[in-house]
């Protein structure tokens, strides 16, 4: 096992929520560089099952950047990821292959297949990796695309006839079509009217509590933050800047993380905008 | 996991019990199907019972919910005993979009005479588009000539550089080459008769008049046409298009004029190239081969050709230009939002450049012949 020990990582101390027995991934001090550029510069964190980890940061902290790493498909200069028990970036084709049907990955903008329907779309991991006999095949993808929120009649319907919104939805019955033991959300929320943001939450929330589902998400919707996430990360200058829980990082005096936060602020309870600065 | 059966049926009086027992979960789907269909026929009095269930997940949790419908029961109303919380949840996930997982009826498919009157209206409609367009490009270029000020100069020259200059190698290259073969071809057969001389008389007339412009325009056709359509297909997608109009620009003044002017400008001199490439191509196996040395070549070429020839076919390549230029620019104009488009309509594109520029020239030769050019 790879110790998560970050060189030089400042990690707030987090308020006790945070689960670390049976760690789902470990990310341990890793490096990005893009040409003279430095993306990441030791960044290291554990993610324990069930848990809903968003990772939050400026425009180009490399948050997108670092869920590709975890992923295997963008390999980081230094450090040691491992995912399910795999160290991703040492493993052979066969053991990462294991490893990609155990996790649902939704891209930013949906990454649908455009030559396949909805359905057809949510039914390729299900007919490539999983033995599902045929007559369960259609139901269990209608399943997948009623419990991502889609309509009936979208299955027949090309990803290009869908809105944005309705295409991060499909995107979604993807991700989950093998049942993922963890799933990587690239701003899922974004893009969708706020109701059914909060129908997706949801749906989140009851598959981690219910099915033991591991979530990991970029995100800067601040409603998904506070209402069902369970530990944050910020990144920043290349670093894990602190990782804890919500109201944890709300707390730390950091500007960056000040500000963020101040955006919420200014809108109370009531709905009414009061300048919070 | 445990090789037990994950389900048996008990009896209790005049119940039954469906005991559910182990791994419930996606891996098992068909290990799970199995053991439910070899179950007796359940009865209206069923009860689940989930004290032995370690995992459920939402596919065994359809599964579950589907044998109990198939069985006429109602999987709203079963009663779930000893099911965990979390179980119970899921079952309840499921249940509640049942009535969304009913069978959606597919289109029913079309016979082969819809099919051959859906693929004339598609035609119809593709060519109506076409000379919609070649009016609206016609009516631009109208409005740009009457005021050259407002001519795009720069774009002009962009695509002049790519559409002309990087294209003379691939056209001289390929003209060479098809102005030996065409020598060589020719040769074999006047050699028979010892009439290796008109073997210039045959390249010079037919590749300048003929075989110059359609390769050219083929060429064109594969090279511009489909790079037209490829980028203005993605300018579409990422709403540059948009963008053009929005700001009170034109995009067919901004985008379409200058790709045709360009081409029309460019295919007359590439044209002159390849006639050019071609009688040289010729004239490199026509010393070896059949005995006509260059100054020899080059004399007859003089008395043989007349300058009709070359002014024919000169004049028909901003013709076909136009027609490859507005086709390309059309299909990209026109992609669907969605990434699939671009490749379909740029292989349509090159398609539909070919036919059209093939239509053209046999138009010309029949009018020309008719005109007794």
């Amino acid at each position: 096992m790879v110790s998560p020990s970050a060189p030089a990582a400042t990690r707030a101390a987090p308020s006790g929520a945070v689960v670390h027995n049976g760690a789902v991934l470990e990310v341990a001090g890793v490096v990005t560089r893009f040409g003279k550029t430095t993306i990441h510069d030791g960044v290291s964190f554990t993610v324990g099952r069930g848990e809903i980890l968003a990772i939050i940061g400026g425009s180009g902290t490399g948050k997108s950047v670092l869920l590709r790493e975890i992923i295997g498909l963008l390999r980081p200069t230094a450090g040691a990821i491992r995912l399910l028990g795999t160290d991703v970036w040492a493993a052979s084709a066969a053991e990462l292959t294991a490893v990609r049907t155990r996790f649902g990955m939704m891209f930013q903008d949906g990454a649908l297949f455009s030559s396949l329907t909805v359905a057809e779309n949510v039914a390729t991991p299900l007919a490539e990796h999983a033995a599902v006999p045929p007559r369960l095949l259609e139901p269990l993808v209608r399943l997948r695309i009623a419990m991502a929120g889609l309509p009936p009649d979208a299955g027949a319907k090309m990803p290009s006839e869908l809105s944005g919104g309705m295409r991060k939805r499909a995107a979604i019955a993807r991700a989950l079509a093998l049942e993922p033991e963890v799933l990587f959300l690239d701003e899922p929320t974004s893009g969708l009217d706020p109701i059914t943001a909060r129908a997706f939450d949801g749906l989140l929330r009851v598959l981690c509590d219910d099915l033991g589902l591991t979530v990991v998400v970029v995100t800067h919707d601040l409603d998904t933050l506070l209402g069902i996430v369970d530990r944050v990360i910020v990144l920043a200058r290349g670093k894990v800047l602190t990782d804890g829980p919500v109201r944890a990082v709300m707390a730390l005096d950091d500007p960056w993380v000040q500000s963020y936060f101040s955006v919420r602020r200014m809108i109370n309870d009531e709905g009414e905008v009061t300048n919070g600065v | 996991m445990s090789t037990a059966a994950p389900c048996r049926l008990e009896r209790a009086g005049d119940k039954q019990v469906l005991h559910l027992v182990g791994d419930w979960r996606l891996p098992h789907l068909a290990r799970l199907d199995g053991a439910l269909a070899a179950l007796p026929r359940l009865g209206p009095a069923v009860s689940l019972d989930g004290k032995a269930l370690a995992e459920l997940d939402t596919a065994a949790a359809l599964l579950l919910v589907l044998t109990l419908r198939d069985a006429g029961l109602d999987p709203a109303t079963a009663l779930l005993d000893g099911f965990a919380a979390n179980h119970a949840r899921v079952l309840e996930l499921v249940r509640a979009r049942l009535a969304e997982i009913g069978v959606v009826s597919p289109p029913p498919p079309r016979g082969w005479l819809a099919h051959i009157g859906h693929a004339a209206e598609q035609v119809w409609r593709l060519v109506v588009g076409h000379v919609n367009f070649l009016g609206l490009a016609v009516a631009a270029a109208g409005a740009t000539l009457a005021r050259p000020r407002t001519l795009r100069l720069k774009e002009l020259t962009v695509q002049l550089e790519a559409v002309c200059l990087n294209a003379i190698p691939v056209v001289a290259l390929v003209t060479a080459l098809i102005g030996v073969v065409f020598a060589y071809l020719l040769g074999m057969q006047a050699s028979q008769y010892g009439a290796n001389i008109f073997v210039v008389d045959g390249v010079a007339i037919g590749m300048t008049r003929e075989l110059a412009p359609l390769l050219v325009a083929i060429i064109m056709a594969g090279r511009s046409g489909a790079a037209f359509t490829a980028q203005l297909g993605t300018m579409k997608l990422t709403e540059e298009i948009d963008a053009i109009r929005t700001l009170g620009l034109s995009p067919v003044a901004v985008l379409v004029l200058p790709r045709v002017f360009a081409l029309m400008i460019a295919m007359p001199l590439l044209t002159f190239v390849g006639d050019v490439a071609s009688i040289a191509g010729a004239m490199l196996v026509a010393g070896p081969m059949l005995d006509i040395p260059p100054p020899v070549y080059l004399d007859r070429l003089h008395t043989a050709l007349a300058l009709r020839h070359v002014i024919v076919g000169l004049a028909k390549a901003p013709v076909f230009a136009l027609f490859i230029a507005v086709i390309g620019c059309r299909m990209g104009m026109d992609v669907s939002r969605d990434t699939r488009a671009i490749g379909a309509s740029t292989t349509s594109t090159v398609v539909q450049c070919i036919v059209a520029v093939i239509l053209l020239n046999a138009a010309f030769a029949v009018t020309l012949q008719q005109l007794g050019w």
